[in-house]
């Protein structure tokens, strides 16, 4: 039997959402131990753990118990990987060495049980949506973020919140298919990378699209319901589970 | 004055059209077409505002008119009970949907005119129905076609009625 890797990403976590953060907690444990199969050997979190991501100084106590759970879950064996999302993509380097996790580029393919997988968080993916692209081009420079953290921890807190008031659908006449992914764009990076199968997150549509160019499996985000993926013995699996409230 | 008449009650709001005469003029277009009739709010996060306005109870979301100038440099605060106009990261791209403040929320407010500090708009306050909002901020939510926060049930906007008596300059 082969050990079983996941695939999570959306958890949107946010001291105001607390059964969300136990969920994970319980999660971590869970797939330590698994007693439907082989217990985890690596973690993939495809991005937007976190609700918004005000830098690794950021003294809040949901970001240091984050930290510990996914250390405590990382030092029992599995591997853990941490990909930004376009909320948490101030995410740096001393946050993923204090949860032990490896941060990784997005997108990114890795082999596992003998198959290639395309991971992505998904955003890039939504081409259609200019005005996001225009910021998520601005947000990713090194000078925006080194202005950004150069700030005092209120001044980003406030900048967080104001974000978080930002609403993709609100202006501009979008039609919603805008803020799904662009089926061409699918095919650009298939191309590009080789990959059939591609999982992501980011567009809380979860689903399995079974494409021309390959399979598409969309990670949910975590509120009432969560979601993983599960890749055992060459096989994945989209399932759901109740949050605890 | 315009009245949200919502499966919950009627929230009163009265409009400051001096203060924000663009974006009062925006809203009062889109009630006196009756594109508020049936839509719901579909982003109620308790302990900081309620947001409608643009989806109907389906989810679906509406074609808008074009977006309009920020007026947030106003004076005019986002503290409990006023209306401001919801946006995307663009400080100059409402349309449509608005939300309600459910608690003084100064970190809204217009700071500079940079994309981090333009703030958000408000453009009146409620006058009437501060129990309704009460509930509506309290009804459970759920993640619903891609987005969070949505109200388990729908809250429905029933329609949206101008009181044209109300000596407004709008």
């Amino acid at each position: 039997m082969t050990a079983a890797v996941y695939f999570i990403s959306d958890l949107h976590l946010d001291a105001e959402r607390p059964a969300v953060t136990r969920a994970l907690f319980d999660f971590l444990q869970k797939i330590t131990g698994d007693t439907n199969g082989a217990p985890a050997s690596a973690l993939y979190i495809l991005g937007d753990l976190f609700e918004f991501w005000v830098g690794d100084d950021d003294d809040s106590p949901l970001v240091g118990e984050v930290a510990d759970a996914l250390r405590e879950f990382s030092e029992s064996g599995p591997d853990l990987y941490l990909m930004h999302g376009n909320r948490d993509f101030l995410i740096g380097a001393d946050y993923a060495a204090r949860a032990g996790a490896q941060l990784l580029d997005d997108p990114v393919v890795v082999t596992t049980g003998g198959n290639d997988l395309l991971l992505m968080h998904g955003d890039s993916l939504c081409t259609r949506d200019e005005d996001y692209q225009r910021f998520r081009t601005l947000a990713r420079s090194p000078e925006w973020k080194a202005d950004v953290l150069a700030r005092s921890l209120d001044e980003r807190r406030r900048l967080a919140a104001q974000l978080r008031m930002a609403s993709r659908d609100a202006g501009s006449r979008k039609a919603a298919d805008i803020m799904d992914v662009t089926p061409s764009e699918v095919e650009r990076i298939r191309r590009e990378t080789g990959v059939r199968t591609l999982i992501h997150g980011h567009t809380h549509r979860p689903a399995r699209h079974d494409e021309p160019g390959g399979t598409r499996w969309v990670l949910g985000d975590w509120d009432a319901q969560g979601w993983f993926l599960r890749h055992e013995n060459g096989e994945l699996q989209l399932n759901k589970f109740d949050v605890i409230q | 004055m315009v009245t949200l008449h919502t499966t919950y009650g009627p929230i009163k709001i009265e409009l400051d059209a001096e203060k924000a005469p663009a974006t009062v003029a925006n809203f009062l277009m889109y009630v006196r077409e009756g594109f508020y009739d049936g839509t719901i709010f579909h982003r109620v996060i308790d302990n900081f505002m309620i947001q409608g306005g643009g989806f109907d109870s389906e989810m679906n979301q509406k074609a808008t008119q074009d977006p309009i100038e920020n007026e947030a440099d106003n004076g005019l605060k986002n503290d409990f009970g006023t209306i401001a106009m919801a946006r995307t990261m663009d400080p100059h791209s409402a349309t449509a949907q608005f939300f309600i403040n459910v608690k003084d929320n100064d970190f809204l407010n217009h700071s500079g005119k940079t994309m981090q500090g333009w703030g958000y708009a408000v453009f009146g306050r409620v006058v009437e129905g501060d129990d309704v909002l009460e509930k509506i901020r309290a009804v459970p939510t759920t993640s619903r076609s891609g987005h969070q926060d949505v109200p388990t049930e729908a809250v429905i906007i029933e329609s949206a009625t101008l009181d044209e008596d109300s000596g407004e300059v709008a």
